[in-house]
C-alpha cells in the first residue's frame, strides 16, 4: 500500500480503487451495449450495434458484462461484511440522522438563509446517496437482468406478465442510472468547482489533508485525536520493551466503507 | 420413325399453302376477325383449322389451331400480328424447325414475351421459377405457363384469378390458402383486399420463400397491409402490430438480422411462425394458433419448456395499459415520474451549490 506523501492521507485503499475501476469499466460497457438496445430504432443506436458486430454480439457482451457487475456486487458485499464482522472496518456508508440534518443544513446554506455549512464525517450525504443509489439500482439492474436473460425458468412460477415489467424496469431504471452518473457524478468528480478539473483521489488513493480538513472536518477531528491517542500510547510503548512492541501486529484501520 | 415425323410435317407445312388458297378465294367469313390485323387473318387461313398438328419426335402432338375469338380477345388481338411472336416464322412456307418434346416448343417461342416485355423478363430471371430452369428442371413454368399463350388476359382480372394460376402447381399451398381468412374472404366473397399469392410472393421475382432473407422480410411484407390505417379501419384490426412486434424482442432480433444479412436460418420468429402462413386464422377464430388456449402450444416450438405462465410475457402486440398488463403499464409510469423527478432535484442542487460558490466569491 502506498506510503502517504507529506500533507496527504490515505482515503481509499487499493481494494476500493480496484473496485472503483472495475464498476466504471463494466457501467460503461453495460451502457454501451444497453441503450443501442433500448433505443433500437435510433439511427445511432443501429450504427454502433452494426459497428459492435451486430445485435447477437452486442448481446452476449451485454450479458457478460452483467455477470461480471453481478459478480463484482456479490464480492463487494461479502468482502465488506465479512470485513465489518472482523471488525477491522467501519459501516462509514451506512446512513445516519445526521445525513438527513446536514442535508437540510447544505440546502439552507445554498440559498443563504444560513450562513452554517454542515460538518461531514467520512462520507458526506451525497455520497452516500450516490452509493446507495448505485447499490439499489445495481441489485434491481441485476435482478430483472437475469429475469429477461432466462424467462422460460422465471415463468415457471411467476406469472408472464413479470418478463415484460422487468423490462420497462431495466430499461428506465439504466437511464437513471446513466443520468445520475453523467450529471450528478460527473459534476461532484470532476466540473464542482471545489475539485475542477478532477477529483483522482479514487485512482491516486491520496487526499490532502487540506481538504478532509475542509470536507470532512468530523473525520478530521477523530483523524487528528486518534494520532494524539497512538503518539500518547507509542511515548509509553517507549518505555516499555523492544521486543514488546515488535510482537504487536500493526492492524491499521485505513479500510472503512 | 425420326425421317418419318419430318416427312409429316413437311406435309403438313405444305398443306398451308392450299388451304391458303382456298380462303383467298373465298371472302372472308371468320366472325372476330375484323379486330385483328390482315397479316393475322392470312395466318388463319390455315391456323384456323382445328384438325391442323404436328407430331414431334417424341411422339407429342401439337395442333396448330388458333382459336380466332380468343386471340381477338385476348390483351393482344389488337396489338400484335402473329411474327411478332413467331419471328422465325415470316416466310412461307414455314421454315424447318425440329423439336424434340411439346416443352422445347414452348421454351423456344416463349422468350418472345421480352421483346416488348423486357422489365418483366429481367425480373423473371432472378425468380425461384428461372432458378430451378436453369438447373435443368423444364417443368418450372415459363411466361406462357401463367399467363397462356394466344388467349392471354389480364392476370389479376378478376384478383382470385391470380391464385388460381398458381395453384395448377401449387395445389397444396392453395388448399391451405383457401381455408385460411385471408383466401375465404376473397374466394368466398369476392373481397379483393385480400391478399393473393402474389402479394405476398411477387409475381415475376419470386424468391425461394425458404431462404433466410425471404423470412427476416416477413413483417415487412405483412406490415404493407396491417399498417394501413384505411384498410385495417375496415376490418377492426389494429395497425400497431409491426410497432408492437419491433418494440418486442423477437422483432428487434429479426429486423437487425435482415440488416446484418445474417445467412443460414435466423433463429427468432416473426409473423408467421406464431399466426401460420398459407393456413393463417382470424385471432377471433378459436382455431387460431395464437388464440390465448392456443399459444403456448405456439410458443414450446422454439421455447420447448415453456409453461402456460410463459405465453403472457408476451403483450399480444397491445400497449401496456391498466386493462391490458397493469403492472407494466404502472412500472413504466412510475419510472415517468422518478426519473425526472430525480434528475430535476440533482441539478436542481447542482445549480444551487454553483450559485452559492459565486455568492462566495
Amino acid at each position: 500500500m502506498a506510503r502517504a506523501r507529506q500533507g496527504y492521507l490515505i482515503r481509499f485503499s487499493v481494494r476500493q480503487r480496484l473496485e472503483h475501476l472495475v464498476i466504471m469499466v463494466l457501467f460503461l460497457l453495460l451502457a454501451l451495449t444497453g441503450f443501442p438496445q433500448k433505443f433500437y430504432d435510433a439511427g445511432w443506436a443501429q450504427w454502433l450495434i452494426l459497428h459492435l458486430g451486430g445485435i447477437d454480439r452486442v448481446r452476449w457482451l451485454h450479458r457478460l458484462s452483467g455477470i461480471l457487475f453481478a459478480l463484482g456486487a456479490l464480492l463487494h458485499f461479502g468482502v465488506v461484511l465479512s470485513l465489518a464482522v472482523m471488525k477491522r472496518i467501519e459501516l462509514s456508508m451506512v446512513p445516519a440522522k445526521k445525513d438527513f440534518r446536514d442535508a437540510i443544513i447544505t440546502l439552507r446554506y445554498y440559498l443563504g438563509f444560513s450562513e452554517e455549512q454542515a460538518r461531514f464525517g467520512r462520507y458526506d450525504y451525497r455520497q452516500k446517496f450516490e452509493y446507495w443509489g448505485l447499490v439499489l439500482g445495481g441489485n434491481l439492474m441485476i435482478v430483472t437482468g437475469f429475469i429477461l436473460y432466462f424467462p422460460t425458468f422465471w415463468t415457471g412460477f411467476l406469472p408472464g406478465e413479470v418478463i415484460p415489467a422487468a423490462n420497462v424496469a431495466h430499461s428506465s431504471e439504466g437511464l437513471l442510472a446513466f443520468l445520475v452518473v453523467i450529471i450528478w457524478h460527473i459534476y461532484n468528480a470532476h466540473l464542482n468547482p471545489d475539485v475542477f478539473p478532477f477529483d483522482a483521489s479514487i485512482f491516486t488513493g491520496r487526499i490532502s489533508e487540506e481538504r478532509v480538513e475542509k470536507e470532512h472536518p468530523v473525520e478530521y477531528a477523530s483523524l487528528i485525536a486518534k494520532k494524539k491517542e497512538r503518539a500518547a500510547e507509542e511515548a509509553k510503548e517507549g518505555e516499555t520493551t523492544i521486543q514488546e512492541e515488535k510482537a504487536k501486529s500493526p492492524s491499521r484501520k485505513d479500510d472503512s466503507d | 420413325m425420326t425421317m418419318d415425323a419430318e416427312k409429316h410435317r413437311a406435309v403438313r407445312w405444305l398443306a398451308g399453302p392450299l388451304v391458303g388458297a382456298l380462303f383467298l378465294l373465298l371472302p372472308p367469313i371468320l366472325p372476330a376477325a375484323e379486330s385483328v390485323s390482315p397479316e393475322v387473318q392470312f395466318c388463319l387461313s390455315c391456323h384456323s383449322n382445328n384438325t391442323l398438328e404436328l407430331v414431334l419426335k417424341s411422339g407429342e402432338k401439337r395442333s396448330l389451331y388458333v382459336d380466332v375469338d380468343s386471340f381477338a380477345r385476348s390483351v393482344h388481338g389488337d396489338k400484335l400480328r402473329c411474327t411478332d411472336c413467331h419471328g422465325d416464322i415470316s416466310t412461307f412456307p414455314h421454315p424447318t424447325r425440329s423439336f424434340k418434346n411439346l416443352r422445347e416448343f414452348t421454351l423456344a417461342y416463349y422468350e418472345s414475351c421480352k421483346t416488348c416485355h423486357f422489365d418483366n423478363y429481367t425480373k423473371s430471371l432472378d425468380s425461384v421459377h428461372y432458378s430451378i430452369l436453369s438447373k435443368g428442371n423444364l417443368r418450372a413454368p415459363l411466361c406462357v405457363d401463367c399467363h397462356g399463350a394466344h388467349d392471354v388476359a389480364r392476370p389479376s382480372v378478376p384478383k382470385s384469378r391470380i391464385s388460381k394460376t398458381c395453384s395448377r402447381c401449387h395445389q397444396e399451398v392453395y388448399r391451405q390458402y383457401a381455408g385460411s381468412v385471408h383466401g375465404k374472404v376473397l374466394l368466398q366473397n369476392g373481397n379483393e383486399d385480400a391478399p393473393v399469392c402474389a402479394d405476398c410472393h411477387r409475381s415475376h421475382d419470386i424468391v425461394d420463400p425458404r431462404t433466410a432473407s425471404f423470412r427476416l422480410r416477413t413483417p415487412e411484407l405483412c406490415a404493407r397491409c396491417h399498417t394501413d390505417e384505411k384498410l385495417m379501419k375496415k376490418y377492426g384490426l389494429s395497425t400497431k402490430v409491426l410497432q408492437t412486434y419491433l418494440r418486442d424482442f423477437h422483432g428487434m432480433t429479426s429486423s437487425f438480422h435482415k440488416r446484418e444479412q445474417i445467412a443460414g436460418s435466423a433463429i427468432t420468429a416473426v409473423c408467421t411462425d406464431c399466426h401460420g402462413v398459407h393456413d393463417i386464422l382470424a385471432v377471433k377464430d378459436p382455431r387460431s394458433a395464437v388464440m390465448q388456449v392456443n399459444l403456448v402450444k405456439v410458443c414450446r416450438k422454439c421455447h420447448p419448456n415453456a409453461t402456460e405462465n410463459f405465453p403472457a410475457a408476451w403483450l399480444s402486440h397491445y400497449e401496456p395499459s391498466p386493462d391490458k398488463a397493469p403492472l407494466v403499464y404502472y412500472v413504466k409510469l412510475f419510472y415517468q415520474i422518478f426519473i425526472p423527478f430525480v434528475i430535476l432535484g440533482l441539478l436542481l442542487q447542482i445549480l444551487l451549490h454553483i450559485w452559492r460558490v459565486v455568492v462566495n466569491r
